[in-house]
């Protein structure tokens, strides 16, 4: 695979975000939030760039200073009881950065928090009883926190966890029959509901190397299928990164995301989008174990 | 199975059918709201998207009182998802004939923001080309779902939540605008202006979707914000509505209107009645009215077109058939 060679400039231009006092907003002229400042530090982190290397290094001690007693991350310095999907992301980072502590709290805090439950309703195509994990304490279990979360179990070397597993099962049984994943829900009686690019990209990213090939096919076939309509940074990044994860061509759509991510003035621009579009290009699998 | 079974079984909504149990939170204050005066609904006819409304939104506009000169305005379009076929989302000729009308009145800052419910990617929503292509340049689109959000204490107190987190450009507008969808709602019956409130919580704290108000029970999450958020005006899209499973996998109903209002549930009442439910049938818009005006017909005070133009029966789950009503405007 060969690295574009507008890595530098994407570089220079992710580490442009960085705020005086720490961190990453999502977009220009916002304060600094965890989920950008986590995907910047990880596509600042391409081995050989030394710039980039710097900028990582100081968003790093930012997104430590972010962390809780409880090993949760929080949003963001005013709201650090917020956010605790951002935890999975925050393991993820702080194993790549050789920060055992932190992770390991991360890992102790993610492996307490458990969606809620409920009974099965019949002719729903989902099992209510099987547990992931939530975007808020004490609400139900959705997509990409449990994406997220078993990706950080999978990277940490604790995927054979029974959450891990269990986590694997819910994001199977949440698969919309005729491919791809939305937030969460497959399917209301005979109705299908419409999948998105980017969770659907995302929970084939986490169920890499995690399941057969065939418990997905229908979901790479539709990405694959479909690729013609992708426009977005976010849709085309998580795609790319969905497919290659399973083996599958994406080489068109790293043109297309190459010319989206050339494109945008700042004004729009979502900083954790573009870093998740360099993640992509850079064919660095930071999320597989 | 119905509907309302599956949403409890899921766990995607709290038990609203206890509603007046009020699990959590405080009681709703028992006292009706009165207007002082009728309050203004002002009814527009656009018989398509290709219509340029501006001009006649400002006129009614500036006949409401609604002041913009040197304001900051925000208005907050409805996004959930896309679909080719489905009538989802806020049109974008509506928001752009809302949009334009508000720099004519003299608004200092027009933008136009969403924290979209279902899709976290704003190109389905309020960055999406199709939408800032037919936007004056002057016109800034926020994605509201990844950004600040300011800590404002609930008042309503139904949900038990302390506060909410809202989007930082709705905290800090002076002017806020509600430009909802006119859509049958599988939960709540309708979703008008004052459901069109949750989008105005970013996704980063309360997540896609945005779950923890389901938990509380998503008509006490409707009031609590209904009380919470200052909302200046209101113009629902009724260009093409949505009958049947809305607010999603419902289909396109034609009615060729808009809903212009300072007061969000006269909006939301008048536009219940053109789709041929009762509002006072609506548990929330019931509960709405026990501190807001404009429930009641002899609250509401209609101008512009004859409301029998648009008047119709939308379609919709035979949980909902109950709320019907009517003949209205007769």
């Amino acid at each position: 695979m060969t690295v574009p060679p507008e890595t530098t400039a994407f570089i220079k231009r992710l580490a442009s975000f960085a705020l005086p006092g720490g961190g990453v907003p999502y977009y220009r002229g916002g304060g600094p939030s965890a989920e950008p400042t986590l995907l910047a530090l990880l596509a600042l982190s391409a081995p050989g760039s030394p710039a980039g290397g710097e900028a990582a290094k100081s968003l790093l001690a930012w997104v430590s200073g972010l962390q809780n007693g409880d090993g949760s991350l929080g949003l963001n310095p005013s709201h650090r009881d917020q956010g605790l999907w951002l935890t999975a992301l925050a393991a993820v980072v702080f194993e790549r950065c050789g920060l055992a502590g932190p992770r390991d709290r991360a890992l102790t805090f993610l492996s307490s928090v458990c969606s809620v439950t409920v009974a099965n309703t019949p002719g729903v195509r989902q099992d209510n009883g099987i547990v992931g994990w939530p975007w808020v304490s004490g609400t139900f279990g959705w997509v990409e926190p449990t994406a997220w979360s078993v990706i950080a179990l999978s990277v940490c070397g604790r995927g054979g966890e029974a959450r891990a597993a269990e986590g694997v099962r819910f994001l199977l049984d949440r698969q919309i029959p005729s491919g791809g994943w939305n937030y969460g829900n497959p399917g209301i009686n005979d109705r299908e509901l419409l999948p998105f690019w980017d969770t659907t990209g995302l929970a084939l990213v986490a169920l890499g190397g995690r399941t057969e090939a065939g418990r997905v096919r229908a979901s790479l076939d539709f990405l694959e299928t479909n690729q013609e309509k992708i426009a977005s940074l976010c849709g085309l990044a998580w795609t790319v990164m969905g497919l290659e994860t399973w083996g599958r061509e994406a080489a068109r759509l790293r043109q297309r995301l190459l010319g989206v991510m050339n494109a945008p003035p700042d004004d729009g621009l979502n900083a954790a989008y573009f870093a998740a579009g360099m993640l992509a290009l850079s064919g660095r699998k930071v999320f597989a174990p | 199975m119905k509907r309302r079974d599956f949403l409890k079984g899921t766990a995607v909504l709290a038990n609203a059918a206890a509603f007046g149990g009020f699990g959590r939170g405080r009681q709703l204050t028992p006292t009706p709201a009165a207007a002082s005066a009728p309050c203004p609904v002002t009814l527009l006819a656009m018989s398509g998207y290709g219509q340029d409304m501006e001009k006649e939104i400002a006129a009614v506009m500036s006949r409401d009182g609604l002041v913009l000169k040197g304001k900051k305005v925000l208005l907050k379009p409805n996004f959930v998802e896309t679909h080719a076929e489905r009538p989802i989302n806020t049109n974008p000729s509506v928001i752009a004939s809302v949009a334009h009308a508000c720099l004519r009145l003299g608004a200092a800052e027009v933008a136009v923001g969403e924290a979209s419910g279902h899709r976290r990617d704003p190109w389905f929503s309020v960055l999406n080309p199709k939408l800032r292509d037919v936007l004056d340049r002057k016109i800034r689109c926020l994605d509201m779902n990844h950004g600040d959000a300011v800590q404002t204490p609930n008042k309503g107190g139904l949900t038990g939540l302390p506060q909410f987190y809202l989007a930082r450009p709705v905290a800090e507008a002076d002017v806020l605008i509600s430009l909802p969808k006119m859509k049958t709602h599988h939960w709540a019956g309708v979703t008008l202006c004052l459901k069109n409130l949750f989008g105005t919580l970013p996704g980063i704290y309360y997540g896609w979707p945005k779950n923890v108000l389901h938990f509380r029970g998503i008509e006490r999450s409707i009031l609590d914000l209904a009380r919470t958020v200052k909302v200046h005006y209101n113009v629902i899209d009724g260009v093409v509505g949505m009958e049947g499973d809305g607010p999603i996998m419902g289909k396109a109903r034609p009615v060729g209107v808009l809903i212009l209002s300072p007061f969000s549930l006269a909006a939301d009442a008048t536009a219940a009645r053109i789709m041929g439910f009762d509002p006072r049938k609506i548990l929330y818009l019931i509960q709405a009215g026990r501190f807001l005006p404009g429930l009641r017909p002899g609250e509401v005070s209609l101008r512009g077109e004859n409301p029998k133009r648009f008047a119709t029966v939308f379609d919709c789950l035979d949980d909902f058939k109950g709320m019907r009503g009517g003949p209205f405007f007769s």
